[in-house]
């Protein structure tokens, strides 16, 4: 009963502070309408943009512009990531070779980046993709190598008694243990990977989610601008889930 | 009285084992010589953290010795299953995988391989969780599968490091039975260590006391009291009392 | 006894000598592996640009950034500003809205962490606004605070705020009720075992969330100065761009990097400094 009563409690604190969240928009908005987009206004200008495509493309292309850059850099990240990392996890000469370029580059943030890639590769779909991947691929590629470093000694005992030849050990024992941390390097992959997409679209693209944002801007459409934030925030949420989901299915054997 | 004991499995010529960091020098066995007798049920008691698991690890071939020899009789034949202190089931596997890993580590045929599997993981008692990951199972099924899966190596030797020291005391005296019972239907020479003098006299054919660090040789008992033993058995108290006073257990 | 102990030791010492010596020569060999493969890295970069494999106007060689790094610490042109104008413009933002996002965002955490009623009112504000990247900020934030440092300080507040909150909260939350127990046992008040035991307990935690936010800061003022500024790193890399200076953007890059590190390693050793109670694994 008293939990239940709690869950209650809980609910109504809720609603109230997101009820006061509308309030203070609602409020705020009124008064300076130029600056700041009525709740009002912000629905009726993402149902124009259902309506309206902006330079010829619907408001699902912009959607699927960010997301595809995104997921191709993704997986590209994973794959090289995933593999430079099992690599050099596992040998040291190759680790030696590798890591200092690595930490060379690293402390450099993925959207300073920018400005040379678009010097070097233009405004085309490449170079996007490309800072997405430099944006992503770090995360994956670090957690990777310290996940296979830090893999239990006991695992790889067993593996030696039973005389696993090295892909052996890879594949039955490294991998598998390396695997929590490798998700969860790919989970921060996805969020950095979605904030450098929104940049690189802010800065030079004619498609995407950003883009929106610098479009509402320039024609002084602050009601768009709000639409894409909100849009952004929804699409990465939507991400994030979907590999929790996933992130589960994979890790199931893991003790809660 | 070595006849008795059969023949030699496993010879142990003066072995001596230390680890060095860049300042500090640790001995941790000294000069251990043993000769295991196959089918036998050999107990390796000691104090402490003290050179037994390195025993171990040179005999299966993990670690080498500074010093001395691990000499099988049969050098073709030198496969050793291993039973881990801790549970080293691995978690993203299946009761079945686990079993299985040996025997497909050795590319042996799958529906071959499914079968021994199926028997072995019969013979510890766990039918019915083939398809159950490590974290549905209790400390003491897991230490079954651990030692199902030593079993599918079909090794010559089993060893065993501390198997039931991290289990509930109640668990423990089960799983003491079991491992007997499971010896019997599938005889193996087994090494088995252990800190507890009540396991060593319960479970061994022969038991070995090591000293405290660097382990060495103390004492060798030969028990020859009748299994199933009798935990509160005059002889069986006598005998644990005699050890209990010959070992620097350190508690 | 001291005899047998004589002979064991010089045993053992000859197997050191022998390990030791192996040891070192597999720490040099990789040592000498770093080196030339950096030294690669750098010198085919160095080669492509000089025999054109890269057409040198939009990638220069690693000895021109260097060059033009000695120059730009004297020379304004052609961005306008000396490189150290362009690192004090940058710092100036980044610290203004870290330190801010510190200061609110640890305690904010920190209490809803312990204080469940208002952990429930903060907390789905919180998770709305969360997922937006606080690069999407820049042009409302610029509609509403003009292009000043105020909306800059505003956005690297917004990135630096989210992990700040969200370590604190964690590191609260997961403290041991078993450590809460004994505070209460021993007659402390609510505000006493927050203030006692949570609070130390999330600290480690709540460190590494101010390294994330630093990282987060940090990347989002050079989006910041991207998007509109008159000096910064950020906005001389821009103007590299504009300019068609690879040299220049290179010494903004680099620039960037070393700071970034610099802040890095700093914090660390702060961190070992506070927490010293966490177990060095």
């Amino acid at each position: 009963m008293r939990t239940k009563n709690q869950k209650i409690r809980d609910f109504v604190l809720s609603a109230i502070s997101v009820i006061v969240l509308i309030a203070l928009w609602c409020a705020v908005s009124t008064s300076k309408p130029d600056f700041f987009p009525t709740p009002m206004a912000t629905i009726e200008r993402l149902v124009k943009l259902f309506e309206k495509p902006i330079m010829k493309v619907s408001i699902w292309g912009h959607i699927f512009a960010s997301l595809k850059r995104v997921l191709f850099a993704i997986g590209a990240s994973i794959i090289i990531g995933v593999g430079l990392g099992l690599i050099m996890g596992w040998n040291k000469k190759v680790r030696a070779a590798i890591y200092p370029i690595i930490m060379t580059l690293r402390p450099i943030p993925p959207i300073a980046w920018i400005p040379l890639i678009i010097l070097l590769f233009g405004v085309g779909e490449f170079p996007k993709v490309l800072l997405v991947f430099i944006g992503s691929v770090f995360p994956i590629l670090l957690n990777t190598i310290s996940a296979v470093s830090m893999v239990d000694d006991m695992y790889l005992k067993v593996g030696k008694v039973y005389k696993a030849n090295t892909w052996q050990t890879l594949h039955h024992i490294v991998f598998p243990a390396s695997m929590p941390t490798i998700l969860a390097g790919i989970k921060i992959a996805i969020s950095s990977g979605w904030m450098v997409v929104v940049a690189a679209e802010m800065l030079a693209s004619k498609s995407g989610l950003g883009f929106l944002i610098t479009r509402g801007r320039d024609s002084y459409d602050v009601a768009l601008i709000m639409v894409a934030m909100i849009l952004i925030g929804i699409v990465g949420a939507a991400l994030s889930i979907v590999f929790s989901f996933i992130e589960r299915r994979l890790c199931g054997w893991m003790s809660s | 009285m070595d006849e008795q004991l059969g023949t030699i499995k496993v010879k142990l010529r003066n072995i001596s084992k230390s680890f060095y960091s860049r300042k500090e020098v640790f001995e941790a066995v000294d000069n251990i010589s043993i000769d295991v007798y196959e089918n036998e049920f050999l107990v390796l008691l000691g104090p402490g953290q003290c050179g037994k698991t390195v025993l171990l690890n040179m005999i299966s071939g993990l670690e080498s010795p500074t010093e001395g020899t691990v000499q099988f009789t049969d050098n073709n034949a030198t496969d050793v299953g291993f039973v881990f202190q801790k549970t080293a089931v691995f978690p993203w596997k299946t009761v079945m995988e686990n079993v299985e890993l040996p025997l497909e580590l050795k590319k042996e045929d799958k529906t071959e391989r499914r079968k021994r599997a199926q028997y072995l993981i019969d013979l510890v008692g766990l039918n019915g969780f083939e398809n159950s990951l490590p974290k549905q199972l209790s400390g003491g099924m897991k230490q079954r599968v651990g030692i199902a899966r030593a079993y599918a190596n079909n090794p010559q030797v089993l060893l065993m490091d501390e198997p039931f020291g991290a289990l509930d005391a109640q668990t423990r005296y089960q799983m003491e039975e079991e491992v007997l019972r499971i010896w019997e239907q599938e005889k193996r020479t087994v090494i088995f260590v252990t800190n507890n003098i009540e396991e060593a006299v319960y479970l061994a054919d022969r038991v070995i006391v090591l000293s405290s660090c660097p382990a060495k040789v103390k004492e060798i008992y030969n028990i020859k009291l009748q299994r199933p033993r009798d935990y509160v058995n005059q002889d069986f108290l006598r005998l644990r009392e005699a050890i209990e006073k010959n070992t620097d257990l350190a508690l | 006894m001291g005899n047998q102990d004589e002979k064991t030791t010089s045993k053992v010492a000859n197997s050191i000598l022998i390990e030791t010596a192996a040891r070192k020569r597999e720490r040099k060999q990789l040592l000498i592996i770093s080196l030339v493969c950096i030294f690669l890295f750098f010198g085919i970069w160095e080669i492509a640009v000089r025999l054109n494999w890269i057409d040198g106007k939009y990638l220069c060689a690693p000895s021109a950034v260097i060059k033009t790094f000695m120059t730009k610490l004297s020379d304004p042109k052609p961005d306008g500003a000396v490189l150290g104008i362009h690192i004090i413009t940058s710092l100036k933002l980044v610290l203004i809205g870290y330190i801010a996002a510190i200061i609110i965002g640890v305690p904010l955490g920190l209490l809803m962490g312990y204080y469940h009623t208002f952990d429930k009112l903060v907390s789905p504000i919180f998770e709305i606004i969360r997922p937006i990247p606080p690069i999407a900020w820049i042009p409302l934030s610029i509609i509403w605070l003009g292009v000043g440092t105020a909306a800059k300080c505003f956005i690297i507040f917004l990135a630096a705020f989210v992990p700040c909150v969200i370590n604190s909260y964690t590191g609260v939350k997961l403290t041991p009720p078993v450590l809460v127990n004994v505070a209460k046992t021993c007659g402390a008040t609510r505000w006493e075992i927050f203030s006692t035991v949570c609070v130390h307990y999330a600290m480690p935690l709540t460190f590494t969330g101010i390294q994330v936010s630093l990282g987060n800061a940090w990347s989002t003022l050079v989006a910041s100065e991207l998007v509109s500024a008159t000096a910064g790193l950020g906005y001389m890399i821009q103007q590299g761009r504009s300019l068609v200076r690879p040299d220049i953007i290179l010494v903004g890059m680099l620039t960037i990097g070393i700071l970034g590190a610099i802040f890095t390693t700093l914090l660390s050793k702060l961190e070992n400094k506070v927490v010293k109670w966490r177990a060095k694994s």
